[in-house]
Parts: C-alpha cells; structure tokens; sequence
C-alpha cells in the first residue's frame, strides 16, 4: 500500500466517523448537565423544563413572560366559581403522542399524580405545598378545580402543571408523553436525548423538525461547540464566554441576588444598622466587574416584570459617610454593634460569588460593623437559609438568588417576609398583614396589594437587595431565536425559526 | 492457584466489606438529601413523606443492617436523582469508563514499552533525550489545561475532530489522546529505567557479544526481565483510569464512572456512590489478579 492509498483510506475512515451532517430544518441544544429524569412532574427543573416544557408536555395555561399575562394552551378560557373553584374549558382535538384524546380525566389524573406524597413531584412541592386541590371533570371538555385554601391565582398555577394521559402510572415515567408538538424518540442515556415534531399536534406546525439535546458541563466546551458547529444553541454559557456579539444574548434570569438581613436579633434588629447596611453597598460599582454589566439594580425580591413591582422604589443610596454615622448614632444609644455578624455565602452560587462576598464583606465593614465572612457549599448554606436558621443566635446576612419568574409575588413574599416565611429574616404585623391582603387578592387589586408589601419592606429595609442577574446563551447565526427571561426555566422549540 | 485465588477473593472480600461500612456512614455524615431535592420551600409533610419514602426516617444503623441485607441479595436500592435501579445506572457509566481505560492502556502500554526500550538501548543518544524529555512534559502536564488546548486547537482552529461527546470514533481521539499523555510519560520513563538496569546485565553481555542483533537483545532478552516494574505502574495507572478519569469525563463529555461518583457524592445519591465503588472495587480486584498472573508468567520463578 503506497503512501497515497494509506492517505486516502484515513481520510475515509475519518469522514466515516465523523457525525453526519444535521438536517436544515434539526437543531442541537447543549445543557450544562444530563438530564437524569424526563419526568413530566420535574419540569419545574431548568433543564429537565428546557426538554419537557410546553414542546412534550403542555399546560392548561401559559405565562407571557414579556408583559406577565396569561395564555391559554390546553385550557381556552377559564371562570372563578368563588370559593376556590375555577372552571377550566378545556381544548376540543387535542390528542397526545401515544395516540389518546386528551380529557378532562387526563387533568385529573396529572393533578392527583404531581400532587402525590409518593412520588415527590419537584412542580407538586414547589407550587402546590401546604394546598389540596380537588379536580372534578364535568364533562369530557371542561373540569372543575377546587383548592383549598382558596388560590385566587390558580389559573397561573396551572401553568406550571404538565399534564400527561391518564393511563401514566403513579411512578416516573422514563417515556414522557403529551400533547405538546414534539414527541421523545430516542434517550440515549448519557448521550443524548432526541425530540421528533409530530404531525398531529393541535397547533401550528413548528419549523424546527428534529432536536438533539446533548450535555456538556464544561463551559468553555459548551460555548466552543457553537462556533465549531456542533451545537446551535447553548442556553447557558459562562459570562467570560460571551465575547461575541453575534452570537452571544444576555438575558434576564428571573433571579435576584440579596442578602438576607436577619431582623429579629441584634445589632440587625435596628432599622439603623439595616439602613447603614444598604447605604454601605456600592451596587454600581460591581456592575461590568465583578457582575455582568447587563445585571440591575434590584429593589424587588422578584423581577421588575412581576406583578405590582415599583419600578419608582429607589435603590438604598451609597453613602458610607451617613452609614458610619448611622452605626454610630446606634452605638451611643446602646446598641451592640461590635456583635460579630456572620456573612453567610453560597460558593457556586452564580459567576464570581467568592469575590462579591470579599467585596461585600469589605464594604460592609466600612462601617464600622463587625463583619465576618463565611463561605460554604450548597448543602451547608440550606441550613443558614431556611428556619430553623443553623446561626442561631448570632446575627447573620445570608447571600441569596432568589427565582421567581411565574410573574406573581405570591411565590416570593410570604417565604422571605412573614413571620413564618421558611426563610424570613424579619417579623412585622403590618407587613404579616399586607402579605395575606395580596396574596387574597383578585384582578387589579393584587398588583396594587403587592405594590404595597413591596413598599414595606423596602421601608423596613427588611433585606439589602442586590442585583436582578443576568443569564448569557449563544446562539448559531443560522437562527433567529432571542433568549428571554423564559429561557431560564423553558425552551419553546416552537419559538425557534431558521434564517 | 486455586488456593492463591480463593485467598485473594477472600481478603478482597474483608476490605470491599470494609469498604461499604465506611463509605455508608462517612456518606450519610454528610447531610439529609432531602433538603438537595426538594424545593426549599417544601412543606414539612413533604420532607417527612420524602424521608419515609427513601428510609432516611429510621434509624441509621437500620439503614445499615437494611441495605446488607439488600445487597446480600443483589438489590443495591434505587437512585433517588435518577429514580431507577441504582447498579444499573452504575453499570451504564462503568462501561464507558472502562472502555476508555482499556484502550488507552493498550496505546499507552504499546507506545512505552516500545519507546522506552529504544531510548534505553542508547543512553544519552539523541532519541533517549527527546523521548525523555517528551515523557517528562507527559508526566508534569496538567489533564484540564492539556484537554482545554487541544480542543481549541484540534476542534476549534482545524476543526479536525469533534470536541466533546461520544457519537462516533472521531469523538474518541481526543479524550483518549489527553488521558495517554500522562501514563506514558510515567510508564515510558521506569520502562526506561528497567531496559538500562536489564541491557547492562550478565546474559545481555554475553548475548550481545555472541552477535544477537539489538532487536533481540531489547525485545526477547531484556524486555521480559525488565517488565516487572512495568506491570506494577501499568497496573496502577490503569487502576487510576478504572476509578474513573474525573476531569477528561467532564470536560469531553463522557458520561463515565468517575463523574457519576462525583455527581452522586454533591447530590448525596447514597446507593449510587455505593454501587460506583462496589463496582470499580470490584474491577480493581479482578485487575489485580490478572497482574498477579502477569508477573508469573514473565517470572517462571513467581509460583502462586
């Protein structure tokens, strides 16, 4: 074999080996991790949502992440009966992808199984705790959902409820089926997970005909797979990736970072010293060094889109000279500022988090306050961050992210801010008050309700706000795709077009 | 033989089992899972149920005496990230795993013994001190920084292979590619050292000077004498590989052994940090046996 037939036979066996070419029509999405579950009841996960979410399994309703209304989707209208029940009108011809129409028994049955004890439903604990809710199909196309306590909300519930056949069985599906516009053909564990447009889906025909969903946790990988042609979008790259215009979107997260104040005990019980706290904080100065210049200032536990949130609310003005004397003034009349107070921080908790906290450690000090940082994993921070509180008695700021993109306050205010929020640093009556009015509330009343919890604990300076962060995707310039605040949590297939 | 492998089965046996006996405590030391897989804000009737349901309720040394009994009867529980059996999510990224092992170690095992024994048959000459040199950069090299050049490099700026994942054959170079540098540098450098101790013995002479070409005198005198050593660092690198190339995995996306230990450990999977290291003990025992066998075969004198 001559020199030239060696070259030639190598060359073959390369492209041979080398992944066919993808389809105009295919995408490929690379995840920052593998999914280990496809489970239609997880999909409140980022990644398992970005898979499952509104493309295999749909919801009764949809939240317009742009201006906070809400969409019909497999649910056309729906009616308040008053004492907790709304009347969901269900779409007419809709079928799932193992052939089967979808009823108003089909809802029933999903809500019974997000909501059981025994499979532990990411979407059930974190949208449906501490509620029952009670489905009563009236006729094949319309079903009745009671809740109890009365959710005056539910309709936006039920936008985060996948619904799956009837006949699912009451434990992980590894075979996720709905009715959305894509079906699951292949996993490929490990690998790589397939999805295939149907031809029978209800709605409009998607461009996009085929996804493959693949997983890389390195990040300069994920963002190095764009340009090198083996991915299409990258929902999530580091912010050190993103450096070309082209290709590159910030985006809104839905997550706010703060510090959580702990308000009962001293020092941090006086308003003084929470004040001082705010005013001590340079926020600009992080903005395009240490966080994405892209990120905001926050006012607001949730994102300035949220229902009642002020956008008038004044972010705490830098003046170390007033906070200084603030702390003073505090100490003359007996209170204990040189308490330590504990800074609790979350290592990975977002980009750069280790020097935010040194950065925020230093500042705070600055005022004179006694300011000891402390930085521990995930599993560790749980305890400082949810009651009973691991610091104890001593006054603790506990670095937070907090998400809230269902565009209601309902999921944010009462954990963080009444007297029994599970992660409450501060108990008020007024604001335990203005809390359970919002959250009761109906129609424009509950905007203007939560505008004034808002103002209250702004007042309080129940918390040192932050930022309202930022996520980067890259996306091939063969698309014509805008990531959004959605994107953090879902990633509509439908929404993809081909340039 | 049979008497030397029952007791190498047996004492492998008494330190798997001391093996499951500290990594269960030392695992479940390390925190409640509940707190990692519900929302934080779940009621406490769902972590109650979430316990209950896992058996984090009961006692610890009940989980204990529960999960010998389970695994007496080959039931290693069920992942509770993954919610499937958990050897069977094991078995799955072992496969990976040891399919990288093995063939790196043939190419690396191939290329240093071949390279090593050239470089000793002529110390000090021109090739001995590029491959020394080359084995010492191998060897100091770091996996991370390596597999992040080469995929800019080979990937981004030649696009010559893929740079990560595992469709195809071309995905395999460069994780296979990165994970041999480091071996060979090792391997190729006590090869090296071995050959030079074995070419200047007494039979090596005296074969040299009865006028046996130099391909014989290094690969049928020396090479059999000198692979003693060899077999114990090919053995532990191999080891190493087994237990699962953490960083490579990662970074080329191999959904490998060594990654899922990794992933299960920050995620308190408990039965499948268990099962991994059931699994890969396993293999590094059975690895063990066969190098034991190796050396008495190069050996005659080496009897079990």
């Amino acid at each position: 074999m001559n020199c030239r037939t060696t070259l030639l036979g190598g060359a073959s066996i390369l492209m041979l080996a080398m992944p066919a070419f993808a389809q105009e029509n295919d995408v490929v999405i690379a995840l920052n991790e593998e999914l280990e579950t496809v489970e239609p009841c997880m999909a409140s996960q980022s990644n398992i949502g970005r898979v499952i979410l509104q493309n295999i399994s749909e919801t009764l309703t949809e939240l317009n992440t742009d201006d906070g209304s809400l969409m019909p989707r497999l649910a056309e209208s729906w009616e308040d009966q008053g004492e907790g029940t709304w009347r969901f009108n269900l779409r007419q011809g809709v079928v799932f992808s193992d052939g089967s129409s979808f009823d108003s028994a089909d809802v029933a049955h999903s809500i019974t199984r997000t909501l059981s004890p025994d499979l532990t439903c990411e979407i059930g604990a974190k949208f449906f705790g501490g509620m029952t809710l009670t489905a009563t199909p009236v006729d094949d196309n319309t079903i009745e959902i009671t809740s109890d306590p009365a959710q005056p909300i539910l309709p936006l519930l039920m936008s985060t409820l996948t619904i799956v056949p009837s006949e699912t069985a009451m434990e992980f599906t590894r075979e996720p089926v709905g009715t959305g516009p894509y079906e699951m053909t292949e996993w490929n564990v490990g690998q790589d997970i397939i999805l295939t447009r149907r031809d029978d889906y209800w709605g409009e025909q998607p461009e996009v005909a085929k996804a493959t969903y693949l997983f890389r946790t390195d990040d300069a990988v994920r963002a190095a797979m764009v340009p090198a042609g083996e991915a299409d979008i990258v929902p999530l790259i580091s912010q050190i990736d993103a450096t070309n215009e082209a290709t590159d979107f910030a985006y809104p997260n839905s997550e706010t970072t703060y510090l959580r104040v702990d308000s009962n005990i001293a020092p941090l019980d006086d308003i003084r010293i929470r004040q001082a706290l705010n005013m001590a904080v340079d926020r600009a100065a992080f903005l395009g060094t240490l966080v994405p210049e892209a990120a905001t200032l926050a006012t607001h536990m949730t994102v300035p889109t949220a229902l009642g949130a002020d956008v008038d609310l004044g972010v705490p003005e830098y003046n170390l000279e007033e906070a200084q004397r603030l702390v003073e003034e505090a100490r003359a009349d007996g209170v204990p500022v040189d308490t330590e107070i504990l800074l609790v921080g979350r290592l990975g908790n977002f980009p750069n988090v280790t020097e935010v906290m040194e950065a925020l450690q230093q500042m705070l000090s600055e005022t004179g306050l006694n300011i000891k940082l402390e930085m521990v994993e995930v599993a560790e921070w749980i305890k400082y961050y949810s009651k009973p509180f691991a610091a104890g008695d001593q006054p603790a700021l506990v670095a937070a992210m907090h998400d809230n993109n269902r565009g209601d306050p309902v999921f944010s205010m009462y954990f963080k801010y009444a007297c029994d929020g599970l992660q409450s640093g501060i108990c008020d009556e007024e604001l335990d008050g203005l809390i359970a009015d919002a959250t009761a509330q109906t129609g424009d009343e509950r905007g203007d309700a939560w505008r004034a919890v808002f103002q209250k604990a702004h007042d309080l300076y129940a918390d040192v706000f932050l930022f309202h962060m930022v996520g980067f995707s890259r996306v091939s310039e063969r698309l014509d795709f805008t990531p959004s605040i959605a994107t953090n949590s879902e990633l509509q297939l439908s929404q993809i077009k081909i340039k | 033989m049979k008497k030397f492998l029952f007791k190498r089965a047996i004492s492998s046996a008494i330190s798997l089992t001391l093996l499951i006996v500290a990594v269960f405590f030392l695992s479940r030391l390390t925190g409640d899972p509940t707190d990692l897989y519900l929302p934080i804000d779940a009621s406490q009737e769902a972590r109650d149920n979430f316990r209950a349901v896992h058996g984090l309720d009961r006692p610890l040394i009940v989980q204990f005496g529960n999960y010998v009994w389970d695994i007496l009867h080959l039931d290693f529980g069920d992942s509770i990230r993954r919610a499937r059996p958990a050897l069977e999510v094991v078995l799955e990224a072992f496969k990976w795993t040891l399919q990288l092992a093995l063939i790196t170690m043939t190419l690396v095992s191939v290329a240093a013994i071949t390279l090593g024994s050239l470089a000793a048959f002529n110390v000090g000459g021109f090739f001995d001190r590029v491959a020394t040199f080359f084995s010492l950069i191998g060897a100091a090299a770091p996996d991370f920084w390596v597999a992040i050049v080469a995929i800019v490099f080979f990937s981004l700026t030649l696009g010559w292979v893929p740079t990560s994942g595992t469709g195809t054959a071309a995905h395999w170079v460069l994780p296979i590619a990165v994970l041999f540098i480091r071996p060979f540098g090792l391997i190729l450098q006590v090869v090296r050292g071995s050959m030079i101790t074995a070419l200047s013995s007494a039979y090596v002479k005296t074969a040299r000077a009865k006028g046996v070409t130099p391909k014989k005198q290094i690969f049928v005198h020396a090479l059999r004498n000198a692979m003693l050593p060899v077999i114990t660092v090919i053995g532990d690198q191999a080891a190493a590989l087994l237990n699962g190339a953490v960083v490579i995995e990662t970074i080329f996306g191999f959904p490998g052994v060594g990654k899922l230990m990794i992933d299960s450990i920050l995620q308190r999977d408990f039965s499948v940090i268990l099962a991994a290291i059931m699994v890969t003990a396993i293999a590094i025992f059975i690895m063990n046996i066969l190098i034991d066998l190796a050396y008495a075969v190069l050996d005659p004198r080496i009897r079990y």
